[in-house]
């Protein structure tokens, strides 16, 4: 690919207060050790997922409905409706956790922490760089935002063949930053994953006195100033310890820390917190445009994005806007009028009904699809156009999933059937601008994909004759 | 507005015991299936127990807060009961009520009439089901003027509904019964332990501190608040006022004017110009007078605008005085500014902790990694000063990951869950459990969340159960709940009930210097702390543990500032024969001693001034001119040895005094520390450099010389005549009659005792040993130092009366470490703790 071009707005797009200068981005881009320049497009995979899903009667309104926000960009998505994950049901198990497993896997989970299989950006990731990405690239990389966090397939969607994770997940855009311009410790790489962790329980360390110096302290005056004092100094320490040291000269500015809940805070037992809008969209958007940033400057070819968790709970505030237009005002506490988990957008997914307006359920789904739009439209600049015409996201296999297709729980075969999923091009492997009914299970979708970039894996049991689902290749 | 708790039932009248008016108490009317037992009531059958009086009075201050709060202990006698069974009601038939808690099977229910609610309080707020358990239970059902109404158990949401609507349709004829309705019919079994009524709503976290508080908590603070306000504004104010401003010229040792501000007696009696105080009367009083004025106090700073209206207040509202003498000491720390101090753990309290929690041992890296605490007020353990730099979060962080590499995770884990799978279900278990033991109390639902986050972060970054454990405890062990002794000190600005767990972590860190063991927890899970009797077996317990021997070590340590000895460099050329171990061996005597007279012979405290007996290594043994019993350090007897016998002849004190044996610094150590008396600081522009010593001139000329300085000897008297006993003592503690210089020594002098006229003369060192060992004075001031070191502060003037029965409750029963102890950890300075509220501190 040519050298790529960094768009100004790109950087500054969503990144609120955040300063990361553009000259120094450039400057960066001549650096070496940052993933080198290549004349060739590159093969990437990456998947996006957004949680709770879509209900299949929904889908088929097409770019008419909740999925209006993609339709700018739908000459380059190939929409399938009727992908069936049902192979990935466990009785007993949570069924948002099932169908987030089967998200770009199309295996059942396997226990608490672990996927039943590999993701598929990972398996074309070892077919076309089996001697390893070039120098200084990150290789696989996994953010997200999203709160609830009870097990991993509800947030993690890049898994290695083993199924473990692909990566650490980074939840916060300065940890997202700073993996992509490595700003952490001298230490050898295999201890890089020990020092995120480590700093992770830093920062629960900070949220714990955090609160016994904030308003909600049980403590007095004295104490907690006195608090306040000891977390200034765990700060400093930890400027010291993770901000100072071998900071590249020229990377830019971090973000400022998030003020959204992390960490356990996030998910309180499953209960749920409440988010306004506006904070949610800002810190995502940072997120997307952090990680699109990532992929230009070719620091990162594969990998997953998510934007909310499966099953999550969220209490939403706020004007949702569309095009100009208001499109809803959320309220999910007062609307459903309860409090707790029962107050959680979460529950307009359990009363849908096909044949009520469910004008809740179809706002929040269009918020979601307008915060994936706008990560795909990063991709999708004019400054993203690569060595052969087309844009990064042309080039690119980004998949698209989510957890379900009916959140009412009642019928677990029809909550993993019709699943909504969306691809690129891949480079012309896929049908673009169009959207197919392809009728097929999720593993033989995947399989396909698969085959396209000449991977001899499969997913899924080995002694299962795979269908091809050629109506989806170019 | 209503509270009974059974304490004192008495011919069938349970009493209401709130205080407040119209009381409304409860007759038990029908008694066959009721029996009374010491605090609590045991129902095994049908009954009628109600008020004579009807509720009007109370229900009239509800309607105005339109908020209510009914808070029981109970003790359901089976699952089975319905109705729903009535535990309290205020009604006045089953289809016609206020409000009412009741049993329904396994589930608690409250109904409440509002303007909204059926007459018979429906719908009412029920608790999910097999919440009612067959054990005492604490159950809270709190509304609030927005209509919000929660139900607690144990502590904890249950239930939470809107009940809209207002109070202003209660029935003032209904009447309040307990364990059956108005007029029978819907029977409860049990026993009832209190009942309490609020007219405010309590927030989750105040049903909480009450349901850690224990059922005995509302009674004991009732009984508390019996003060009257000129009396507490005397102890709190106007004492420090007189201290600060007026007792420097007008104590009983300078009387200007003929004028003793400091006691009772003369404050009120004639001044040689009138009446000082006259309660009621300002302009008859000299004292409000000449202040007002500022024409008092003379040559100083008058009193400040506040100073003077609390003054104003005092003596127009009667002034009251509490108390015979106003001691200065009390008054060099504001209350305010340290009773309520979050204090961090010093460094061997940190490496105690770890070793208990963890069975593992971090002293040699602790000693290494960490900055060493710092003295203040005479401790190292006061709370204000044990700060934190970054030198401290770089070492906890280390350490944590030290503690955490020698343990072994999974097994640390199994103790508290067996199962290793990393699902939310068990991690919150395992976080739950592991974290009440590892922080020394129960979790919050916050904290739970917190801990179990690190769990899912590992998860996500492919890591396994052992390692989420281990980030989860690296977290636990630099949290603040790890680190500090965290307690609750916002509230409404009264003293509180500490609760179960705080005071379990009060006994363990004052006699073992280090967290609860099992025991001790399990203990405060069930409310037993509260239990005086069963208080007192744990402590007894914990006093014959042989960490309470150690632990009381550190308290002589840091009293006599034994570390010191470890820099002790004296000039070669006065001490050509000094070695360093010399130093060590005076640490190692002191310590021995203290063991030996304190635990070993179980003496009074104050024995410590003139035990005749100390433990010398050889070396130590000739530096002190007596012969050497064997190789190593050994018992001496020292009956026959007139010159030695009590901390003050050993070495760890007088080199207090340095090279030159200073009279100022030994006489400061004596009235500082062992008579508790104040002095101010030299003015400025005084040459402070050491006289030194010459034929002719002995360091007690030289003493004398400034007792006979206009200048210098107003102060000066008060505390170098205390050392003049010492002067045979050279610098490191050698006897001698002679200086250097073939001056004759002398060891006669006089002792004032501060708040005495009167001075005491003594011939030799022996008689001011005896002398210190018999003053109340100083057994006073060991007691006070105890309580200082155990509560990790320096005391104020708020603490002064219960250190006053801390203290005869200790001398009552001989005075020893045993009995001072005891009488500390059964105190209210540790059984209460002031709370600072949240108005007051905007005030500030």
């Amino acid at each position: 690919m040519t050298q790529p071009r960094i768009s100004r707005r790109t950087v500054l797009k969503g990144l609120g207060g955040i300063t990361i200068g553009l000259p120094l981005l450039e400057e960066m881009m001549l650096t070496h050790g940052w993933g080198a320049p290549v004349a060739e497009v590159p093969t990437r995979a990456f998947n996006v997922f957004f949680g709770l899903g879509i209900p299949a009667p929904l889908q088929e309104e097409g770019y008419d409905g909740v999925l209006e926000p993609l339709k700018p960009l739908k000459e380059k998505l190939l929409i399938m409706r009727h992908v069936d994950q049902v192979r990935c049901d466990e009785k007993g198990i949570n069924a948002h956790y099932d169908g987030a497993s089967g998200a770009f896997t199309a295996t059942p989970p396997n226990g608490e922490a672990k996927s039943g299989g590999a993701s598929i950006d990972q398996l074309i990731r070892r077919t076309v760089y089996q001697d390893g990405l070039p120098k200084g690239m990150v290789s696989t990389l996994v953010a997200g935002t999203f709160f609830r966090r009870s097990r991993v397939s509800r947030y993690v969607h890049s898994y290695n063949p083993d199924g473990s994770v692909a990566a650490t997940m980074q939840e916060r855009p300065r940890d997202l930053f700073d993996r992509v311009f490595g700003t952490i410790g001298s230490s050898a790489d295999g201890d890089l994953r020990k020092e995120r962790l480590k700093r992770s329980v830093l920062d629960t360390v900070v949220d714990q006195y955090k609160f016994y110096a904030g308003q909600r302290s049980p403590l007095g005056k004295n104490s907690r100033a006195k608090i306040a004092t000891h977390l200034e100094r765990i700060r400093e320490f930890e400027q010291r310890a993770y901000e100072m040291k071998d900071k590249h000269p020229l990377a830019p500015k971090a973000p400022k820390p998030s003020e959204l809940a992390h960490g356990g805070q996030a998910d309180p037992g499953g209960e749920g917190i409440d988010m306004r809008l506006g904070d949610l969209v800002e810190e995502w958007r940072l997120m997307a445009d952090l990680y699109a940033l990532a992929v230009q400057i070719d620091r990162v070819r594969f990998g997953a994005l998510t934007f909310l968790a499966a099953g999550e709970r969220l209490r939403i505030t706020g004007d949702y806007e569309y095009g100009g237009r208001k499109v809803f005002t959320f309220n999910d506490e007062k609307q459903l009028g309860k409090s707790g988990s029962a107050g959680c957008s979460h529950e307009w997914w359990h009363q849908f009904r096909e044949n009520k307006k469910n004008e809740q359920l179809r706002a929040h789904i269009h918020m979601k699809m307008r915060e994936v739009a706008y990560f795909l439209s990063l991709l999708d600049q004019p400054e993203m156009k690569e060595a052969n015409g087309r844009t990064v996201l042309e080039n690119s296999l980004i998949t698209v999933s989510t957890e379900s297709g009916d959140g009412r729980h009642s019928d677990p075969k029809r909550e993993l059937s019709g699943i909504f999923h969306a691809i690129t091009g891949a480079n012309n492997r896929f049908k673009t601008g169009k959207i197919l009914n392809v009728k097929a299970e999720g593993i033989d979708v995947y399989n396909s994909m698969l085959g396209s970039f000449g991977v001899k894996d499969r997913l899924g049991p080995n002694d299962r004759e795979h269908q091809q689902v050629d109506k989806i290749r170019a | 507005m209503a509270l009974y708790d059974f304490q004192q039932v008495k011919d069938a009248i349970i009493p209401d015991v709130s205080g407040v008016s119209p009381k409304l108490d409860l007759v038990i009317k029908d008694g066959k299936h009721v029996s009374v037992e010491r605090g609590f009531l045991r129902i095994t059958g049908s009954t009628q127990i109600s008020s004579e009086q009807n509720v009007a009075g109370f229900a009239d201050v509800l309607r105005q807060t339109n908020e209510l709060t009914l808070e029981a202990w109970v003790k359901p006698a089976n699952l089975k009961q319905e109705g729903p069974a009535r535990i309290v009601t205020i009604s006045k038939n089953p289809s016609e009520r206020n409000a009412t808690l009741g049993q329904q099977g396994d589930q608690y229910d409250v109904r409440l009439r509002t303007t909204r609610t059926t007459t018979n309080g429906i719908p009412s707020l029920s608790s999910p089901k097999k919440i009612v358990q067959t054990q005492l239970q604490h159950v809270v059902y709190s509304r609030n003027r927005f209509g919000l109404a929660r139900l607690f158990v144990d502590g904890r949401v249950v239930g939470e509904e809107k009940i809209v609507g207002d109070l202003r349709n209660w029935d003032n004829g209904y009447h309040l019964a307990l364990a059956n309705e108005v007029g029978g019919d819907r029977v409860w079994q049990g026993e009832i332990h209190l009942v309490a009524i609020y007219n405010r709503s309590l927030t989750p976290d105040d049903a909480r501190q009450h349901f850690r508080a224990g059922p005995n908590a509302a009674t004991k603070l009732l009984a508390e608040k019996k003060t009257n306000p000129n009396a507490e504004l005397f102890e709190t104010r106007i004492a420090g006022i007189l201290a600060k401003h007026c007792l420097e010229c007008h104590d009983p040792a300078t009387k200007k004017g003929g004028l003793d501000l400091s006691q009772k007696s003369t404050a009120f009696a004639a001044s040689d110009s009138g009446k000082t105080l006259i309660p009621g009367k300002l302009s008859e009083s000299d004292l409000w007078v000449y202040v007002e004025s500022d024409e008092m106090p003379k040559k100083r700073t008058a009193l400040s605008a506040q100073e003077k209206e609390a003054l104003k207040t005092w003596i127009a509202g009667g002034a009251t005085w509490t108390f015979e003498t106003i001691d200065p000491a009390l008054y060099q720390h504001q209350s305010d500014g340290v009773r309520t101090f979050v204090r961090r753990l010093t460094v061997d309290e940190f490496t105690e902790t770890v070793r208990v929690i963890f069975d593992v041992d971090i002293s040699q890296e602790a000693k290494e990694i960490l900055p060493p605490d710092l003295r203040a007020d005479g401790f190292t353990n006061t709370g204000y000063n044990l700060t934190v730099d970054l030198g401290h979060v770089d070492a906890f962080a280390q350490l944590a990951e030290i503690i955490v590499n020698r343990l072994d995770v999974k097994k640390f884990a199994q103790r508290f869950e067996k199962s290793e799978k990393l699902t939310d279900d068990n991690m919150r278990k395992l976080v739950e459990n592991m974290g009440r033991w590892v922080l020394r109390g129960p979790l919050d639902a916050d904290e739970i969340n917190i801990f179990r986050g690190i769990s899912t972060t590992v998860a996500s970054a492919g890591g396994n159960f052992e390692e989420a454990v281990g980030f989860i405890l690296q977290s636990m062990i630099q949290s603040p709940r790890f680190i500090y002794i965290m307690e609750r000190e916002r509230g409404l600005g009264e003293s509180r009930i500490v609760t179960g767990y705080e005071l379990a972590n009060r006994l363990s860190y004052i006699i073992w210097g280090g967290p609860p063991d099992k025991p001790l927890l399990d203990a405060a899970e069930r409310f037993e702390l509260q239990d005086e009797e069963k208080l007192h077996k744990h402590v007894t317990r914990m006093l014959a543990d042989p960490r309470a021997r150690t632990h009381s070590k550190d308290f002589i340590s840091q009293w006599l500032n034994l570390n010191r000895l470890n820099h002790l460099s004296p000039d070669p050329k006065l001490f050509p024969n000094w070695s360093p171990q010399i130093a060590k061996d005076m640490q190692q005597e002191t310590l021995r001693y203290f063991e030996d007279v304190v635990w070993e012979q179980q003496r009074p405290l104050a024995d410590l001034l003139n035990a005749q007996v100390t433990y010398l290594s050889p070396e130590l043994a000739k530096h002190y001119g007596l012969s050497p019993q064997g190789n190593s350090i050994a018992r001496y007897e020292l009956e026959a040895v007139s010159s030695r016998g009590g901390l003050l002849t050993q070495g760890s004190v007088l080199t207090i005094g340095g090279d030159e044996a200073s009279m100022v610094t030994r006489g400061l150590f004596v009235l500082h520390d062992l008579l508790r008396g104040t002095v101010k600081d030299p003015p400025p522009c005084v040459d402070t450099t050491p006289v030194p010593t010459k034929p002719g001139l002995t360091n007690r000329d030289v003493a004398e010389m400034r007792l006979k300085n206009n200048a210098c000897g107003g102060c000066h008297a008060r505390f170098e005549p205390l050392a003049f006993g010492l002067e045979r003592f050279d610098g490191l503690g050698t006897y001698r009659v002679k200086d250097q210089y073939g001056n004759t020594l002398r060891e006669d002098g006089q002792i004032l005792i501060p708040g005495s006229a009167e001075k005491i003369a003594y011939e030799n060192s022996t008689e001011l040993m005896n002398l210190l060992a018999k003053s109340e004075r100083v057994q006073e001031s060991l007691t006070w130092k105890v309580t200082q070191f155990c509560l990790g502060r320096p005391l104020v003037a708020a603490d002064a009366r219960q250190v006053q029965q801390i203290h005869e409750e200790s001398q009552s029963h001989g005075g020893t470490w045993y009995t001072l102890i005891m009488a500390i950890v059964t105190s209210d300075l540790v059984k209460t703790s002031p709370t600072v509220s949240l108005s007051s501190e905007e005030k500030r």
